[in-house]
């Protein structure tokens, strides 16, 4: 049996699309436990180091390790993160940004954990956005493997932010809702310019390398184990995006041997 | 809200590790030259069309990771078994890529199928260099068996194999046990560098699995002609949007453990 959506004759049935999307969901919901008690490993450990920093003489030499795990972290980012992320940042930055910056509540890993929530915000964001301009019609047709494209990664987006600000909140922090990077002024001009599919696709296609990168980048630059293995369990999941996208978009789906980190996101973007 | 002091000690002490680490770099960089030639002439004579782009960073990140594989010092045998594993998984895959390549029905049928295999062989012999180096600097031996557990899986399947979708559905297993493997080993190994090396090829893993989970999608749905590089996204199901990415965090429960591939 054939269905239509669209004026779009679709090949399979009604039947083999419901398995597939109740098979995904169901593999989708299989994982979120596990990931809220990664977040709650997280937060306990965050919350563990700081009642390291009061826990005297016995304490001293596992504090000292992880302020020098979280020195050579910063190192790391500031070195290893992309030359074109810094200087995006040193030109839209804002002087209320670099001023919260310096005085932000978001240190060491949590550094990278609220960078990790402004990825993964501005993705939804940016994902909402395209949704809102397929249906004001200013991207033409939209195909509706694209049209699920963007709502199944919207979803999972939506799923990594609430995880890893979850490990906020643990920790005492303020949640991070909106998305308070340096670059957001220049993704939503850019999004605004899109006026076709593939337009949206790239912009899309970039914001997902960022995110996979950026937490290939996390896992050997934070300390906590359990923040190495969250970071690692989401990294692949942007690549298969990442993957989908290029092949919509005409191009070769696995493009390297090795994820690289040249698209990774500097940490310097975060202005709060 | 605890407050960090500087420890004046501990900065001389990391002043210092940071001067030794950046002398090894230099040594190591300069080794790692003859090995980024090496990867860069292989590339450049197997260059073809689905690799455009891509080989440029392909090559560096390669360089990259083995960069830092001169730099890897595995301190633990947990580390090293773990590096054996991943090798014994990387080389079943390439036995099985290697094998599918010479079906008829792979050899000449659709050639996007055909590239894919061939370049995802070549992937996979990259992360076996990459975790047999890794092995071998740490002391240990280089494994260049095939994973038994999963060789048992493969043996009973290729009898039964008769199209691209029974090859497709086989490649899938492979790939998901390597992306879970690895995702979990992140974790478990004890330095940055393995954590890196890692870290870097799951997702390649994933990547390849998500683009056999939607050529799956569409052979199913008889609609092979729109495996093809570019494809016909406008003519593409809605379930080949989504197919390819079906949970929001890479499960690792079916991560083969450290000591499944390690050399006895």
């Amino acid at each position: 049996m054939t269905a239509t959506r669209d004026e779009w004759d679709l090949p399979i049935s009604e039947a083999q699309l419901t398995r597939l999307t109740r098979d995904m969901e169901a593999a989708h919901r299989e994982t979120l436990p596990v990931m809220r008690a990664g977040a709650v490993d997280l937060a306990a450990e965050i919350r563990d180091r700081a009642a390291v920093g009061d826990g005297g003489p016995r304490n001293a030499g596992r504090r000292r390790f992880l302020i020098g795990a979280g020195a050579a972290a910063t190192a790391l980012a500031l070195a290893a993160c992309s030359g074109k992320d810094t200087s995006s940042a040193k030109s839209s930055a804002t002087p209320s940004g670099s001023a919260s910056a310096a005085s932000s509540p978001y240190t060491g890993d949590l550094k990278v954990v609220a960078l990790a929530v402004a990825l993964e915000n501005q993705a939804v964001g940016a994902y909402q956005a395209a949704l809102g301009a397929a249906k004001a019609g200013k991207l033409g047709t939209v195909p509706p493997a694209v049209a699920t494209f963007v709502t199944t990664a919207m979803a999972q987006h939506t799923d990594h932010a609430k995880a890893w600000n979850a490990v906020l909140t643990g920790a005492g922090k303020s949640a991070i809702t909106g998305v308070p990077l340096s670059n957001q002024a220049a993704t939503t001009a850019a999004l605004g310019k899109a006026a076709s599919v593939g337009d949206v696709a790239k912009l899309a296609l970039e914001l997902e390398d960022q995110a996979a990168q950026t937490y290939l980048f996390a896992t050997y630059n934070v300390t906590s184990a359990a923040g190495i293995a969250t970071a690692a369990s989401i990294a692949p999941v942007e690549a298969m995006h990442a993957a989908i996208l290029n092949f919509v978009l005409g191009q070769y789906p696995v493009p390297d041997d090795f994820l690289p980190t040249d698209k990774a996101a500097n940490p310097a973007l975060l202005t709060v | 809200m605890a407050t960090d002091h500087i420890d004046t000690r501990l900065l001389e002490e990391l002043t210092e590790q940071s001067q030794d680490l950046n002398s090894d770099a230099v040594r190591i960089t300069t080794g790692a030259l003859g090995d980024f030639t090496e990867v860069s002439q292989e590339q450049r004579q197997s260059r073809r069309w689905w690799q455009r782009g891509g080989a440029v960073a392909g090559v560096a990140g390669a360089a990259a990771v083995l960069t830092q594989l001169r730099a890897t010092a595995a301190t633990s045998s947990n580390d090293v078994m773990a590096l054996q594993t991943a090798a014994s998984i990387e080389n079943l895959a390439i036995s099985v890529y290697r094998t599918a390549a010479g079906l008829p029905f792979i050899k000449d049928g659709n050639k996007t199928i055909a590239a894919f295999i061939a370049k995802t062989t070549t992937q996979h012999q990259a992360h076996a260099k990459a975790f047999n180096a890794a092995a071998t600097q740490a002391g240990g031996k280089a494994q260049t068996a095939p994973d038994a557990k999963y060789a048992a899986v493969v043996q009973k399947a290729l009898p039964k194999i008769k199209t691209p979708a029974d090859v497709v559905q086989l490649a899938i297993t492979l790939e998901d046990v390597a992306a879970q493997t690895y995702a979990k080993n992140v974790a478990q190994v004890s330095s940055t560098q393995l954590r890196r090396l890692f870290a870097s090829v799951a997702p390649v893993e994933a990547q390849h699995r998500a683009t056999l989970l939607a050529v799956q999608a569409l052979l199913a749905g008889s609609l092979g002609d729109l495996v093809a590089i570019p494809t016909n996204a406008a003519k593409l199901p809605s379930a080949a949007g989504s197919v390819g990415f079906p949970a929001a965090f890479y499960p690792t429960r079916s991560a083969s453990p450290i000591t499944e591939g390690a050399v006895k």
